[in-house]
């Protein structure tokens, strides 16, 4: 535990929904007791105030444009540790779907013929123009995720996040398994720690946490064939929130 | 006929219909808690706590996961500590009685196997505290494609561990035997006065699944299999998602993880169940992992099962439950990797002899 003074901790985002940021913003009931520990120098959706150093950056969003990257940069210079918080930071999220498709014709759909006022670069994920320190997965990231890595950087450790598939927390919970009744669900590959949210809902696991590190990705593909995708399709479904992490 | 379905001759036995059997189930109720096999989803079981005896399921294939789940939970609190003055607190481990009502033979020798590895050595407190008085009574199944039992030597009406064994003769016949005291209490307890005893014709039950090989050949082969090419083969097909680990009945790894509150003043130490085809499992501290491929993982789940335990426990450490291949999203498939193995070192013995 830090003794002298308060920890000073910064919230920055790029390109996202800003899901994350909100999410944070409705810790309302932990807030005060984080603050015991921090000093918030920097978050645009709460306060103005700037500063020139952080302990800690928890970064949102991707990098999309030149000038993000430049930001990015400046952050990092500024920031002692830096966190990437939700999919779009740590794996590019969604937003990379527009990497799949030919640049000019992404900024051209978007932007007509003012495409020229706005350059546009692939949707990278943080770790691609900076070092990262940790990442907290999900679109958007959880409480439950942020409050622990939070506390065990606070207290100076490593925060233990799981790097093991959705179906580790699915059986678990001894959910009736999507697969054995036929509906192909993408845990097997997808990072846990939603506590399998939805397929204890009984919805498919979309993927939304980012893979696993290490993916056997051929097998992955052939599974989703097993279940009546062709392999166009078995990509489609694996690209929605991992497009970064495709080795094809 | 072979010696374990004669066994059953000897105890005494008592014939039930369904709404008996139901009934019986009802009354076990004074006696603990009862739990027993639920529908758990439109194709799934559970074992869940009786409620309601009519919602009981009699026959059923398996079940997701086994009975270990009482005895060593999937989450469970070790302790709880407070940070300020370095003092910690053990949370109550429940012992009081509890009745396992239409348990397959399977799952049973499951149990028995966590009691060995369990007591030994460094005795797993919270495990033996829980196993203690607990009553099982079992029940015969109709192997399906996945059973494969019979091949690790546990037949459908194998009765160790068990009080009192059901044998399913139809949708409204159970036949019902006391295997030991205990079960013939209970029995009586319920208004059972006659019982019948002599020549019991058990139906043929035919295992769909089978290992090439008696289960006494096996550590013959897995003594030579290290390098074998089944494992790179297997492997290209796996995901490492380790739903295989999970349901195992004879699977017992865990993970420790400490939390704290936010005021970081206590905290509380969890151990939740890990699984040895997980990314992370063989990874030590400073980030070095001895089994980073998925080979090597494949490799030591299987040598786990029919080798290092085996070793000195004298029986695989599979029961042949099916559920690894069953709940596999990759179809890898127990059975077939075994048989894989067994033609793979037929082939080189041939080659070398
Ligand atoms: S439902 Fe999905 S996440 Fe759950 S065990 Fe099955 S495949 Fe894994
Ligand atoms: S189950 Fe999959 S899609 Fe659902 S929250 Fe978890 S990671 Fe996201
Ligand atoms: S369940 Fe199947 S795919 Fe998953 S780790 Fe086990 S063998 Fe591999
Ligand atoms: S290895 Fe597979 S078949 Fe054997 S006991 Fe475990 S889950 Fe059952």
């Amino acid at each position: 535990m830090k003794k002298r003074g308060k920890i000073k901790v910064a919230f920055f985002d790029f390109t996202g929904c800003e899901g994350c940021q909100l999410n944070k913003l409705n810790l309302e009931n932990q807030l005060l007791d984080i603050l015991e520990h921090v000093d918030i120098v920097e978050f645009r959706e709460a306060m103005d105030d700037k500063a020139e150093f952080y302990d800690i950056a928890f970064v949102e969003g991707s990098i999309s444009t030149p000038e993000c990257v430049n930001r990015i940069n400046d952050i990092r210079r500024r920031s002692k540790v830096l966190v990437a918080i939700g999919a779009c930071a740590t794996n590019g999220g969604i937003n990379s779907l527009k990497n799949i498709h030919d640049i000019d014709e992404v900024r051209e759909t978007v932007y007509r013929e003012h495409k020229y006022l706005f350059p546009t670069l692939p949707a990278m994920p943080l770790h691609a123009i900076v070092k990262v320190d940790y990442k907290i997965y999900g679109c958007p990231m959880t409480q439950e995720e942020f409050l622990k890595v939070f506390k065990s950087l606070v207290m100076g450790k490593k925060p233990q996040q799981p790097d093991y598939a959705v179906c580790v927390e699915c059986k678990l919970k001894e959910n009736e398994c999507l697969l054995q009744r036929g509906i192909f669900c993408l845990g097997p590959v997808t990072r846990a720690g939603c506590g399998a949210r939805c397929p204890s809902f009984g919805q498919s696991c979309i993927g939304c946490r980012g893979f696993v590190s290490n993916i056997n990705q051929n097998a992955s593909i052939e599974v989703l064939k097993r279940y009546g995708y062709s392999v166009e399709e078995a990509v489609k479904r694996m690209n929605m929130f991992n497009v970064t992490e495709m080795k094809m | 006929m072979d010696k374990k379905k004669l066994s059953l001759v000897q105890f005494k036995r008592v014939r039930l219909n369904e709404k008996q059997l139901r009934n019986f189930t009802g009354f076990l109720k004074t006696k603990g808690r009862v739990y027993a096999p639920h529908r758990k989803g439109e194709k799934s079981f559970s074992f869940q706590e009786v409620d309601d005896p009519s919602k009981v399921v009699f026959n059923y294939p398996r079940t997701i996961l086994p009975l270990k789940k009482f005895f060593q939970p999937p989450i469970e609190t070790l302790l709880e500590f407070t940070i300020n003055d370095n003092s910690y607190e053990l949370p109550d481990i429940d012992n009081k009685n509890k009745i396992f009502f239409g348990v397959h033979s399977y799952d049973m020798q499951g149990v028995l196997r966590l009691d060995y590895v369990f007591s030994r050595g460094e005795p797993e407190y919270n495990y033996l505290k829980r196993r203690e008085n607990s009553t099982f009574i079992g029940i015969s199944f109709e192997p399906d494609e996945y059973h494969f039992s019979g091949s690790v030597g546990i037949d459908v009406e194998n009765t160790e561990g068990f009080s009192i064994f059901i044998d399913i003769v139809d949708e409204d016949n159970y036949v019902v035997f006391a295997c030991d005291n205990t079960g013939e209490e209970l029995l009586k307890e319920y208004g059972i006065k006659d019982f019948e005893s002599g020549e019991y014709k058990l139906k043929e039950r035919e295992f769909k699944a089978k290992l090439k090989y008696h289960y006494g050949r096996l550590p013959q082969i897995f003594e030579k299999c290290y390098n074998y090419d089944v494992w790179k083969k297997v492997s290209e097909r796996c995901l490492g998602c380790g739903n295989c680990n999970l349901v195992c009945p004879t699977c017992y790894c865990f993970d420790v993880e400490d939390d704290v509150d936010l005021k970081i003043e206590m905290g509380s130490r969890t151990r939740r169940w890990d699984s040895c085809m997980l990314n992370e499992f063989a990874m030590v501290a400073g980030g070095e992992n001895f089994r980073k491929e998925l080979y090597q993982r494949t490799r030591h789940r299987l040598h786990r099962k029919f080798k290092y335990i085996t070793d000195h426990y004298g029986y695989p450490f599979c029961v042949g439950c099916g559920r690894c291949s069953q709940y596999c999203p990759a179809d890898i498939n127990m059975v077939e990797v075994v048989n894989d193995l067994i033609k793979e070192h037929e082939e080189r013995e041939k080659v070398y002899v």
